[in-house]
This record gives structure tokens, C-alpha cells and sequence, in this order.
């Protein structure tokens, strides 16, 4: 579905590469995180996907990046949001009208659908992230995270096939966080839209990810399984990645001779672990 | 941070009616003004659109608009007040300084036309959303939609830069400045060198905004890709009559000595 291949870029006046060779498949249906510190490239890796990079920010461009076989180099990010929606991290400059309405009209509008589809359209995006009762409120009234379920909102009244997030939770609460993903969720697993999200909490990852690839200084350090990458705890703290506790958890009692199964990813496998411990 | 531009969700009569007839008549209210002279007609005018704040439920934000106007009006009015020289002198002061009939009338004049005017531009964004002011510049005045968004997209950006720049300086008042001075001159030097990361700021999220369009299919607009239809009702008509007779009383109105 999407295909990355030897990408690198560097910005105009840039002194290091960006992203350096990239090569990158992602399948139709994925659950994609991607991780890494800050200044890893991950930003920059999404303007590479949804075709800002090349056509907003100038610089030295190598390589290709296919949509479903198209050339984002050839197409404009106009014309590549039909298949892509993307939501970026800093909400206010994502939010283009004044109320919430509108804010999901504003996409419709652009993409000319059908009058008759449209109001369905909105009711259903506004349902399937839970904002309805937020419908007709002024956007400047709404707290941060009621505006990045907004532009999740807009993005799925598009109905994407791919659908691009950048630090989407960065202005939730742990417990929105989670619901922020499992919405992602029910979108991957009962609409068969291809999530791919970059985010620093990799434990949200390591919950609902089925693949994370794990960025420093431009290049791809791990892609994989969530257990894959996770697996290899001491390569992401070397990094500057903080693993999940729950690993760092089973880790420490794995180094102590109390536990001798596999790595725990989520709270799950902590319990089972721990009630493991406890059984022996 | 709300501005006077924020819109204000409502359901009255002002609130219904088409986005064009409210620009029309904001736009006929200021031109009104600027065509009359006569003090009471401004002042007139002033209390209409009070009248209309109140009668589109905003009552609030126009007696707020009409504090800060008048607030910036003093300046306005001693600048008036001592460079107009013509007329008979009423006070002399040192250093050639003179306030004269003349002075104080003009003065008076452009500070009601001031408030006057700016008014029911403010009232009118207060009631229109964003999206509706854009498609009516669109379809019904034929304004090409990048100027049309990049016109709403202006307004809207206001509370936000204003929210930038008092975190701004919140920072640099924490940091020791003593930007709480009331001395105004000191108070301007310490801000000044502030409007630089402001610039750098807002450059960076007018960027963002306009990345954000592009990517919702900014471009694949067409004229015809407006959802919402906009019919011209009695009422509207009526607003528009109103309009027109507001301009024809404003101009009638120099005639009139007060």
C-alpha cells in the first residue's frame, strides 16, 4: 500500500539528513507506531507520506515514496489526501473554521461530495470518535482534547484508507489517551483503515500497535512486531527510549531468576506474569 | 483567549438572517458614518448598534467593544484636539498650544465615527461563522476562494497570536522582567523586542495552517463545492431597505444643524 524506498531528504539549509535512506513497507490494514526521541525524523517521515515533503519544504529529495503505486513526488497533497488524512500535532493550526460543524464540512466541501451523503457523513464521524453533543460548539470553546478528537473527526468524514497521526494525544490525559486509541483501534480492526501513528508514549504503542518502528537521527533503527521491538529493551534505552514499565518490570524480574517467560508488553501479560509468580 | 471576532453560537433574528445581508448592513452602518457629520447622528448610530448587539443576544461583547473603543478613542481625541488649529481659541497654553471650537468638533466627530464604525464589523463576525463569511465572499461576491480563506483565516488567527503573545509574556515576567510597569515608555521597550519570537511563532503556524488545507483538499475546490445554500428572504430585504435608508439619512443628516 504504501512503499518507501532508499528516501532521503534534507531541508533547505538543513546541515544533516532528515531521513536517511529510508525503506519502508507498509501493508494495507497495518497498525503502525512510530517511535523515536526527538529529532529522529518521525515528522518529518509523515510530510514524506502525505507528500509535504517534497512539495512544501524544499530541500534535497532522493528516493521515492508510492501510494498505492502512485509517486507522491508526482501528485500534490491535494490530490494524495483523497487517500490520505492526515492529523497533525499542533491542533489549533490544524482547525480551519469556527465551529465544529463546519470544521468537518470544510473537507466535504473541498472533496465536492454529494449533498445528500453529506450530513450522514458528519453525523458519523462526529459518532464514531464520540463528539457528537459537540456539534454546534464554537471550536475556541473546546479544551485540547475535544479539538484533536475534532480533527480526527474531520479526517474520518473524508473516509481515508490511510490515515496519518502525528503526536495525537499529546494534549490528552492518560485515561483520554487510551480512549483516543482505542477509537484507532475499532478504525483498524472493523473499518480496515491503515493507522499509522507517530507517538512518544510507546506503552499506548506496545498496547495497540501490531508494528512499531522505532527512528534516531533520521534512519530507521527497528521496525517490527510490537514483541519484536520490544524485545530488544536495552537497544531502545540506549536510544533514549523509555520501554514500558510493565517490561522494564518483567525485565528486572527475569534479571532477578523470579520470572523466566517472555517479555511482558502490556498490563495483560504483567498480570498473567505476575499471578505466575504467585502460583510457583 | 476570546477575541471580538470569536463567534458566538444564537438563534436570533440577526443570527438568521442571509451572512451577506449582515455584511451589507455592518458595511452601511460604517459607510454611514464616515459620510456624516453631525453628532447626533453618529451618536445615534452608536446606540443602533448597541441596539443590535442586544437584539442578536451579544449585548455583553458590544458594551465590551465599546469600552475598549472609547479607551483607545482618548487618544485619538487629545491628538485631534491639539492639532486642529482652526476655529475660535477657546484655551491658550504654553508652547503655542491652543484648543480651539473647531478642535474639540472635529475631535468629537472622528472619535463617534471611530466607535461608530468599527462597531458593526466587529458585531457582524461576532454572529457570522468563518465558513459562511468564506462561501458568501465565494459564491455571491465572487472572491476566489484562496483570498476568501486566507481573509477568514486572518480573523481567526487574531485570538490565537494574542494567546502567543500573553504567554510570551508570561514567560519573560517570569523570568524577572518587569513588564507590570506602569510607566508606558519603559513598558514599550520591553515589549518591542518581544514581537520578534511572536513573528517567528505565528510564521510558523500560518505555515501549519496552510499545510492543513492543503492536505484537506484545499485544492480540489470548486465553485460549486459549497454545501450550504443561501436564499435572500423578506427579512433579508428588509435589512437591506435599512441599510440603504441609514446611508441616505447619514447623508441628509450634514444638512442638519445640532
Amino acid at each position: 500500500m504504501i512503499k518507501i524506498s532508499n528516501l532521503t531528504f534534507r531541508y533547505k539549509d538543513g546541515r544533516k539528513n532528515a531521513l536517511d535512506n529510508i525503506n519502508l513497507s507498509i501493508n494495507k490494514g497495518d497498525f503502525l507506531g512510530i517511535t523515536g526521541t526527538s529529532g529522529a525524523g518521525k515528522t518529518s517521515l509523515t510530510y514524506a507520506i502525505n507528500g509535504v515533503i517534497p512539495h512544501h519544504y524544499n530541500g534535497d529529495y532522493y528516493g521515492s515514496v508510492r501510494i498505492e503505486g502512485e509517486d507522491t513526488f508526482d501528485t500534490s497533497p491535494s490530490a494524495l489526501s483523497l487517500k490520505i488524512g492526515s492529523v497533525f500535532q499542533d491542533i489549533d493550526t490544524q482547525l480551519v473554521s469556527s465551529v465544529v460543524e463546519d470544521e468537518i464540512l470544510y473537507g466535504l466541501e473541498n472533496f465536492s461530495v454529494p449533498a445528500v451523503e453529506i450530513e450522514q457523513r458528519i453525523s458519523s464521524a462526529l459518532e464514531a470518535v464520540g463528539i457528537s453533543s459537540l456539534r454546534y460548539r464554537s471550536i475556541e470553546s473546546l479544551s485540547g482534547g475535544q479539538k484533536q478528537k475534532v480533527a480526527l473527526a474531520a479526517i474520518l468524514a473524508l473516509r481515508p484508507k490511510i490515515l496519518l497521526l502525528d503526536e495525537p494525544t499529546s494534549e490528552l490525559d492518560p485515561e483520554s489517551s487510551v480512549q483516543f486509541y482505542r477509537i484507532l483501534r475499532e478504525l483498524n480492526e472493523n473499518h480496515g483503515i491503515t493507522i499509522i501513528v507517530v507517538e512518544q508514549k510507546i506503552m499506548l504503542l506496545s498496547e495497540f500497535a501490531k508494528n512499531i518502528l522505532v527512528m534516531d537521527t533520521g534512519k530507521i533503527v527497528i521496525n517490527g512486531s510490537v514483541r519484536e521491538v520490544i524485545d530488544r529493551s536495552s537497544l531502545l534505552e540506549e536510544i533514549g527510549i523509555n520501554c514500558p514499565r510493565v517490561t522494564s518490570l518483567s525485565n528486572r524480574l527475569k534479571e532477578e531468576g523470579v520470572y523466566t517467560g517472555s517479555v511482558c508488553i502490556n498490563v495483560e501479560e504483567a498480570e498473567k506474569m505476575v499471578r505466575s509468580i504467585i502460583d510457583d | 483567549m476570546r477575541s471580538f471576532f470569536d463567534y458566538i453560537p444564537g438563534n436570533s433574528f440577526l443570527h438568521r438572517l442571509n451572512p451577506l445581508s449582515r455584511i451589507f448592513l455592518s458595511f452601511m452602518i460604517s459607510i454611514a458614518c464616515f459620510s456624516s457629520k453631525s453628532h447626533l447622528f453618529l451618536l445615534l448610530m452608536i446606540l443602533l448598534n448597541l441596539v443590535l448587539a442586544a437584539l442578536a443576544g451579544i449585548l455583553n461583547r458590544g458594551m465590551e467593544l465599546l469600552k475598549n473603543l472609547s479607551k483607545f478613542s482618548v487618544f485619538i481625541f487629545v491628538l485631534q484636539v491639539l492639532f486642529v488649529r482652526r476655529g475660535e481659541v477657546l484655551l491658550e497654553m504654553p508652547f503655542n498650544i491652543i484648543i480651539t471650537e473647531d478642535g474639540i468638533s472635529t475631535a468629537i466627530i472622528i472619535v463617534l465615527r471611530l466607535i461608530g464604525a468599527t462597531m458593526p464589523l466587529a458585531l457582524m463576525l461576532s454572529i457570522t461563522q468563518m465558513n459562511d463569511l468564506s462561501n458568501i465572499l465565494v459564491v455571491k461576491l465572487k472572491i476566489p476562494y484562496k483570498y476568501a480563506f486566507a481573509f477568514t483565516t486572518a480573523l481567526r488567527f487574531i485570538p490565537i497570536f494574542a494567546s502567543e503573545m500573553s504567554a510570551i509574556i508570561e514567560a519573560q515576567v517570569s523570568r524577572g522582567v518587569q513588564l507590570d510597569t506602569k510607566n508606558i515608555f519603559k513598558k514599550t521597550r520591553l515589549i518591542l523586542p518581544l514581537c520578534l519570537p511572536l513573528l517567528i511563532t505565528s510564521m510558523k503556524k500560518i505555515e501549519g495552517s496552510a499545510i492543513s488545507a492543503e492536505i484537506r483538499g484545499f485544492y480540489l475546490r470548486t465553485g460549486e463545492s459549497c454545501y450550504r445554500k443561501y436564499f435572500i428572504n423578506w427579512n433579508d430585504v428588509g435589512v437591506l431597505l435599512f441599510a440603504v435608508i441609514l446611508f441616505i439619512s447619514a447623508v441628509f443628516s450634514n444638512n442638519i444643524k445640532l
